[in-house]
């Protein structure tokens, strides 16, 4: 080893003004043109680790050394200038702003007082080319799938001259072949002597990708290894401490009356990705449907109808024998709908607002949190107190703001608040996205209960083993149709799906 | 606990005591005696019962308007219709003490019911349009208050126009209509016990009723507003019609306690003040109190300097833009929503 490791963190600590230690002490070396990756639990400090890196927070403590010099990352234009880029756990595009317009924000290039357009497409399809990552520049991000984004941000954070590329949990929203599509270009990546961190809840993953594994638990290092040394079974422990996570057990049961159909829903929408072409589906009470499928495939369209945030062009829909089409959402909630939203921080809560805010919004006109136009504000306090420790959310309390938790545990707050509400009929649209091992067992483990006491269940992800885990039956959606509706059992399989999900067979 | 809370606190105080010495260092170097010009600002205020008085009668509409826009800035309703309602609350009860024939006791009550009602349609008129078309509430209220005012000063000199005295002001208004003075020597009025407690009505109804909370989910995120089901358009409108209303009563209050004719020429500013302490408060009903009453000492002082040395009073418009300028700077770093209404485009990366 005669290089220097081109990033060493030595000592980094971190304590956010509200007294949590976010980390207390972690040194580690990321060499060179490798490919590292970063596991621990939610909120065990990766992210603030990133931000660090990347000039968004301030260490409290320790020496971060850039080929092996101490560096002060005082902003991201600062980490700009040493190389290092970052695409964020959740997304920062502007949805208004075009491909183009977002990659190149405040880099544009001009001319005169204008930005000149035409040389900013050939920019971004330069560089779309140059690291095979295609993309429109002239696209809207707003009608983007998710994996699409995925790639504009990717291409944002590679746009200026990158040594280190920080990747927090890119893989979360994306589908088994989108990810295998992204690895193969981070493979690219590397080759061209890019150094890449990786933030990852799957062991699978990092296995697949990484040559070298850091974990974190409680904002400590507990481990550092080459991947050829280490095990999945190693990995996980150093991740969760001594504990065993017992994956969720689907057991058969009997189902109930139909509880929710959908009879040939159409929606024509100018955001390609939530077009629906005749949809119909069928869930009784106490079953548990998965949608498979690409990102883009409609999903947002089945769910945007459902919820009642748009009418359907064509079609309609029943919930328990009556139908629901141009019912407003607090008519489908009060009607005992819930929804966890694929879209945490646009949809499912407001990071100003704190945690007993959000976990109890929607349900505080009920007589339990409100008197006359007044809140039970301490019934509000001790129930959020509970889903704290139901669901083992780590924050530093009720009162804290949302932005003050990590992803994970945001989105625990976001899921604790849904099941709260006790549904007769669950949209879970990526249940466990960015959510730990132990945790996403335990959320898995709640859709079924939920399930085994006769809540019909929407089950939507990305994720195909969670899909077969949890569901009863799985239909595929493919460019907004249902191309096949398949009974779960050990036949159905991922490479079952596959040609579905794809568009290359058609069973319905 | 209260390390966490006082933490920003005084990082605020802080920032203010850096906004009052950058610019009185300067100018008073620049004048004669410039020990003597910071002592009157500072402790000016404080050596005659009378001038500390004096803030505290100021205080009192900069809290009512605060509240005003406190109320519709946490709803996200960027509604700046509170100087417009100011004025026109100010002069419809003006005009309804001095037009309409009422017994002594009920004069007051009525005129600022009155006042209120015609003075909210500042803010409830550019609510009414953002409600039904998407109008811009900021731009169209920002408007309304020019409207409001031409209007206003063609009544007074059409109707209310007393044309014994000199200038364009109104009649006299009665005796019985004024507020009772409740500070021997001063001129606080009834109003000031009424700011007070408004303020911490304000809160309550922010924090602890049901309408409150769903007013500040729409303001922090209308998308997740949108997911729980929330009654998002009238939650806007509610906002910005007890917004109006308030700013309306409060220029009703401060006509009946302090004035004896009708006699502003144009937009008192009162409005503009509002803005001013209440994201000095960053919103915070209580918060308030102690905001308007600091923007009232400097405003005290500015005048006293002005009156006693050789000093523009425009000094004290100087130190308020600049901690405007600084509270806001951090104001809008915690806020995404506002930070993406004033650039229209950047917005911070957050993981
Ligand atoms: N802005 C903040 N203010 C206060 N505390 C914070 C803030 N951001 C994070 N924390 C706390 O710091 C700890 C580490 O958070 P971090 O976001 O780094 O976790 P993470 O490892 O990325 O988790 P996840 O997998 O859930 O994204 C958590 O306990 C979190 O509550
Ligand atoms: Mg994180």
């Amino acid at each position: 080893m005669a290089a220097e490791p081109i990033i060493r963190f030595e000592a980094i600590s971190k304590r956010y003004p509200n007294g949590t230690e976010a980390l207390k002490g972690v040194s580690f070396s990321i060499e060179a043109g490798t490919i590292h990756a970063i596991c621990g639990e939610n909120g065990a400090g990766k992210s603030t680790l990133m931000k660090i890196l990347f000039g968004l927070e301030r260490a409290t403590g320790g020496t971060i050394r850039i080929d092996g010099q101490p560096v002060d990352i005082s902003s991201p234009r600062a980490a700009a200038s040493f190389g290092i880029s970052m695409v964020h756990q959740h997304f920062s595009l502007l949805p208004s702003l075009t491909v183009a317009e977002n990659i190149l924000l405040g880099q544009e290039p001009r001319r005169g007082l204008l930005v000149d357009r035409k040389a900013a497409r050939e920019r971004v399809a330069a560089l779309a080319a140059r690291y095979n990552l295609e993309a429109d520049p002239d696209a809207r991000v707003a009608g983007l799938s998710v994996a699409a984004q995925q790639k504009v941000e990717i291409l944002k954070a590679l746009s200026r001259d990158v040594r280190v590329l920080i990747l927090d949990e890119p893989t979360a929203v994306l589908t088994p072949p989108e990810t295998d599509e992204l690895f193969r270009r981070l493979h690219g990546l590397r080759r061209a002597g890019i150094t890449i961190l990786f933030i990852s809840h799957k062991l699978g993953e990092v296995r697949a990708l990484a040559d070298r594994v850091t974990t974190l638990r409680a904002g400590l290092l507990s481990g550092d290894a080459a991947m050829g040394d280490i095990s999945d079974a190693e990995i996980a422990t150093l991740v969760m401490g001594t504990t065993k996570t017992v994956p969720p057990l689907r057991e058969p049961h009997g189902f109930g009356a139909e509880r929710l159909r959908v009879d040939n829903v159409v929606l024509r929408s100018l955001a390609g990705a939530d077009r629906l072409d005749g949809v119909s589906l069928s869930i009784r009470a106490g079953e548990i449907l998965g949608i498979a499928g690409v990102d883009g495939s409609g999903q947002r369209g089945l769910v945007s109808v459902l919820t009642g945030e748009v009418l359907p062009h064509d079609g309609d829909f029943h919930l328990d024998g009556r139908s629901a089409r141009g019912c407003s959402t607090a008519a489908l909630r009060k009607g005992g709908m819930a929804h966890l939203p694929a879209d945490r921080f646009h949809q499912g809560s407001a990071r100003t607002l704190s945690v007993v805010d959000n976990a109890i919004a929607g349900a505080h006109r009920s007589s339990r949190f409100s008197r006359g136009a007044f809140l039970r504000v301490r019934e509000m306090e001790t129930e959020a107190r509970r889903l704290i420790s139901d669901f083992s959310i780590r924050c530093p309390g009720p009162r804290a703001p949302l932005s003050a938790l990590s992803g994970g545990n945001a989105q625990k707050v976001i899921a604790a608040r849904e099941f709260a509400t006790a549904p007769t009929f669950l949209i879970a649209d990526q249940p466990t996205r960015g959510i730990d091992i132990a945790a996403a067992a335990f959320l898995q483990g709640r859709i079924l209960d939920m399930a085994r006491q006769g809540t019909a269940v929407l089950l939507i992800s990305a994720d195909l083993d969670e899909l077969l885990a949890l569901s009863d039956r799985v239909a595929v959606l493919y460019a907004g149709r249902i191309t096949a509706v398949l009974d779960n059992g050990p036949h159905l399989t991922p490479e079952r799906l596959g040609p579905f999900m794809l568009g290359l067979e058609d069973a319905a | 606990m209260i390390r966490r809370t006082l933490a920003p606190f005084a990082l605020t105080v802080l920032v203010l005591i850096v906004a009052v010495a950058a610019v009185l260092i300067p100018v008073a170097l620049a004048t004669p005696d410039p020990i003597g010009m910071i002592d009157t600002f500072l402790f000016g205020p404080f050596r005659t019962f009378r001038h500390t008085g004096n803030i505290v009668e100021m205080a009192t509409p900069a809290m009512l308007c605060g509240l005003a826009v406190a109320l519709m800035f946490r709803a996200g309703m960027f509604n700046l219709g509170v100087e417009g309602a100011f004025f026109l609350g100010a002069l419809a009860t003006a005009a309804i003490v001095i037009l309409v024939p009422l017994p002594g006791w009920a004069m007051a009550p009525v005129a600022l019911a009155g006042g209120m009602i015609v003075g909210s349609s500042a803010c409830v008129v550019p609510g009414v349009l953002r409600n039904r078309f998407e109008v811009s509430e900021l731009v169209s209220s920002l408007m309304l208050n020019f409207a409001v005012m031409f209007i206003g000063l063609y009544v007074v000199n059409s109707v209310l126009r007393d044309p014994s005295a000199g200038a364009m002001v109104s009649y006299r208004i009665p005796a019985d209509a004024r507020l009772p003075r409740i500070v021997e020597g001063t001129r606080i009025h009834l109003g000031t016990i009424f700011a007070f407690l408004a303020c911490i009505a304000g809160s309550i109804y922010l924090f602890r009723t049901k309408a409150g909370y769903e007013s500040r989910i729409v303001g922090a995120n209308p998308g997740f507003a949108a997911h729980l089901g929330l009654p998002i358009r009238s939650v806007m409108l509610r906002a910005q019609v007890l917004g109006g209303t308030i700013a309306a009563l409060a220029g009703g209050i401060e006509l009946l306690g302090l004035y004896q004719r009708f006699s502003w020429q144009g937009l008192p500013g009162n409005g503009w003040t509002g803005v001013v302490v209440a994201i000095l408060a960053r919103d915070r009903p209580l918060l308030l109190i102690p905001s308007a009453l600091f923007l009232s000492y400097l405003q005290v002082g500015g005048d006293l300097v002005a009156r006693n040395h050789d000093v523009p009073n425009e000094v004290v418009g100087l130190i308020q833009a600049l901690i405007l300028i600084l509270v806001t700077a951090s104001a809008i770093t915690r806020s995404p929503r506002l930070l993406a209404l004033l650039s229209g485009k950047r917005k911070e990366g957050h993981a």
